[in-house]
């Protein structure tokens, strides 16, 4: 080729190709200069990617197609002693929107919204058009199937910008049922009641997982890291759904009736001690706490200590039969007025002087009899059978806020305190504290703790609360708990006794009105109103369930007989029906009343 | 090959065994037969290294099918389960008892006497059986609240006199084109006492 521009044919003048291409020593340099130029950039580039910010660019590699989601832990669910559910939850979805997306559209996405789901158009309208936000919720815990439908006809309408999300549901089918011990969640965290004692139990542990996704589909052999999530635990309590809210309407029926501030009632279980129904008035509707006051949120029956009154007489004859200082026989004389320290006590009724035995001093509720009666208890010897009949004390059953009660302390334990104790003023107790100690003369004189966990379960400060737990103690003698009972059946004489409306047609009971001045809100002294109360048990002679009704400041001028007795007839009858104890069958106790 | 060694070695052959020597000796060795042919081995390679590519890309086709059959199953049971649920909830609310009692009571259902029960080995009746009476009934909801004085006034009583000849009589509405048709709901009195 070289030979050819060396010779050029004559004729046909050529250019010489070598000028084309320049010299080969040029072409030589000027190609090292362009690969050194091209390499010294990627050098560049190499030093920047690897010297200066290594990590960025490998984040920004991993991200892509990386999905972390967290993996949502089920809420054990509250139930009550045949699995029914008081508080359970359910799959739900939370449907957000991104404003970069809706604002076109809020104001017809807010109308659509409003429509289906339970949301305020005006408090949604502002959060679909929010400026610089790319998350606003539209509505939480919304069932998954409704929140699916509503965002895909949302979709089909062209409407763009609406996502969901996992987020349960707390459900609470039965409402107002036990919900003063259920409690209720609040949007992330328990509020009230077993949602917040029992949370550590209840909430689990969420778990997470990160994977790589490619087009909507996990990639198969990409990252992926699980941590399964560690679900809360169910707790079954002592409650049965149907006999708690049968207890609360007959309950609300006597509150209401009577005129009264509020009421609460116990049914428990004489051998176990579990309690079957736990019920307040005023309650509220746990699917909808906000609708009813803070102050009926609570239990009452817990945290409302009160004076007994009568129904405390109950425990001071106990206490008399087994120090073995009388018998349901013992004649009393009682005047019509008892002067004491300076002090007069009165009974309830107008009377001369009357002859009653121990068991007329019960059945017509005699204050004077009472007090004559145990002026033959030594010093001290009154207090400790209340405090071994677990008064004074927390039950500890699991529910918040429980107020114990005052025994006045023994230096403070006058004659005149004595006197007044034993019929059940100047001493408070809670509904529970009283319901177990009555419930101790149905069980022959063995004190058993209440409780409404079954199993056990540890409470958010570290108690361990359930009826394994639950223990016994002999308080008064089987044969004081059955005299005692005996006598307590004479209350329900149609004659002679203070409530023969809390008969259960058919059955032997056993029960104690008490109607007891009570201290008022305002004034802190006694106000003139009432708490009356009914404690009973039946079968008295083989008791299965105790009852306690207690009604506070009733207006209908109605006393424990009255107001507490009808209402502790129906459930005492029902329960009784509902576990189908049959009537024992035996004759009912015939103690003379009067000598 | 002239080195000191072989010199020496053979020197000594001779001495020692010569024919050992002799066999021990390197020839070339003939070529035995014509090389074999190399194309069945390259095709089992390219065969294996073939199958196993065509076989990795089938795994991994079939791998992403199952993520994509793993991804709608799991949409599917998730909605399912979510079905489920609400299912149950319906259920719950069905069955809460505020609500059975309702429709009870609606049905005319009250709640039962006192049963009798049968001891069958003593063959006695025990308990006095005692009939079901609408005066059982249970209050199910609770009272409505009594309404403040402003919104629940006493109810006005006026006695009314009769006036003849101011504002519109039944007699003169009577005169109405349209007496047939319901005045808007309005009560007309025709009565005259």
């Amino acid at each position: 080729m070289p030979s050819d521009s060396r010779t050029p044919r004559p004729g046909r003048p050529r250019k010489p190709r070598g000028s084309l291409r320049g010299s080969p020593l040029f072409r030589l340099r000027f190609g090292f200069l362009a690969i050194a130029m091209v390499l010294s950039v990627f050098g560049a580039r190499l030093v920047q990617l690897q010297g200066i910010d290594p990590k960025a660019y490998a984040e920004m590699a991993a991200a892509e197609g990386i999905v972390d989601v967290s993996l949502p832990a089920k809420r054990g669910d509250i139930l009550d002693r045949n699995g029914e559910p008081l508080a359970r939850s359910v799959e739900g979805l939370r449907i957000v929107a991104d404003p970069l997306l809706t604002t076109d559209q809020a104001p017809e996405l807010a109308k659509f919204l409003a429509n289906r789901l339970d949301v305020d158009y005006f408090s949604l309208l502002p959060r679909l058009r929010e400026e610089g936000s790319r998350y606003e919720y539209v509505a939480r815990r919304v069932p998954s199937t409704v929140a699916t439908r509503v965002v895909d006809e949302a979709a089909d309408r062209g409407f763009k910008g609406l996502f969901t999300e996992r987020d349960p549901v707390r459900d609470y089918p039965a409402h107002d049922v036990a919900a003063n011990l259920v409690g209720f969640m609040g949007i992330d965290k328990p509020l009230a009641g077993f949602e917040q004692t029992f949370d550590g139990l209840l909430a689990g542990t969420d778990g997470s997982a990160r994977y790589q996704v490619g087009g909507g589909n996990r990639l198969p052999l990409g990252d992926n890291t699980v941590v399964e999530p560690v679900d809360g635990q169910d707790i079954t309590t002592t409650l049965d759904q149907d006999l708690q809210w049968y207890t609360q309407r007959v309950l609300r029926q006597a509150v209401e009736d009577a005129r009264g501030d509020s009421g609460f009632a116990v049914v428990m279980d004489t051998r176990t001690g579990e309690l079957l129904a736990l019920a307040d008035h005023p309650t509220f509707d746990a699917a909808d706490p906000a609708a009813s006051d803070a102050t009926d949120r609570g239990s009452r029956a817990m945290s409302d200590v009160y004076e007994p009154g009568s129904v405390q007489k109950v425990l001071t004859v106990a206490g008399l039969l087994d120090a073995g200082l009388a018998t349901p026989e013992t004649r009393l004389r009682v005047p019509s007025e008892l002067r004491r320290d300076g002090r007069v006590i009165n009974d309830w009724f107008p009377h001369d002087e009357l002859k009653l035995t121990l068991a007329g001093v019960i059945a017509k509720s005699s204050n004077i009899g009472t007090v004559t009666a145990a002026d033959s208890f030594r010093r001290g010897q009154l207090r400790r059978y209340l405090t071994d009949f677990g008064l004074g004390s927390t039950t500890d059953i699991g529910v918040r806020a429980e107020a114990a009660g005052v025994l006045p302390a023994a230096a403070l334990w006058s004659s005149l305190v004595d006197d007044r104790v034993a019929f059940g003023q100047s001493m408070s107790v809670n509904a529970v504290q009283m319901a177990a100690a009555v419930n101790t003369i149905a069980n022959g004189g063995v004190h058993v703790d209440p409780s409404l966990i079954q199993g056990s379960a540890t409470t958010d400060d570290g108690a361990e609360v359930g009826t394994d737990v639950a223990s016994t103690h002999r308080v008064v003698s089987a044969k004081a708990a059955r005299g005692t009972a005996q006598m307590m059946e004479r209350v329900l004489d149609p004659e002679g006794g203070t409530a023969p409306g809390a008969a259960v047609p058919g059955y032997r009971v056993a029960g104690k009105t008490g109607t007891a001045q009570r201290v008022g809100d305002e004034c802190a002294c006694y106000d003139g109103t009432f708490t009356v109360s009914f404690a009973g048990f039946a079968p008295a002679d083989d008791p299965r369930f105790t009852v306690y009704v207690v009604v506070q400041n009733p207006r209908n001028g109605g006393g424990g007989g009255s107001v507490g007795g009808p209402a502790f007839s129906k459930i005492m009858s029902y329960a009784l029906k509902r576990y189908g104890v049959p009537p024992t069958g035996t004759k009912p106790s015939k103690l003379p009343l009067e000598w | 090959m002239s080195s000191p060694a072989t010199q020496l070695r053979t020197r000594i052959a001779p001495l020692i065994g010569g024919p050992a020597v002799e066999r021990a000796r390197l020839r070339v060795v003939p070529r035995r037969a014509p090389q074999r042919t190399r194309v069945p081995f390259v095709f089992l390679v390219t065969l294996v290294l073939l199958g196993g590519v065509v076989g990795l890309l089938l795994f991994n086709t079939s791998m992403q099918q199952a993520a994509f059959a793993t991804t709608a199953l799991e949409d599917q049971a998730a909605t399912l389960a979510a079905r489920q649920q609400t299912l149950e909830m319906e259920i719950d609310t069905l069955r809460d008892p505020q609500r059975l009692a309702q429709q009870a009571q609606q049905m005319g259902m009250v709640v039962s006497g006192t049963p009798a029960y049968l001891d069958l080995e003593t063959r006695q009746v025990l308990g006095e059986p005692s009939a079901a009476t609408a005066e059982q009934g249970l209050r199910l909801l609770p009272r409505p609240e009594p309404k403040p004085a402003v919104l629940d006034p006493e109810p006005v009583v006026k006695e009314v006199r009769q006036v003849i000849g101011e504002g519109p009589t039944a007699g003169s509405l009577d005169d109405l084109p349209d007496a047939e048709s319901p005045l808007g709901g309005r009560p007309v009195t025709r009565d005259r006492d």
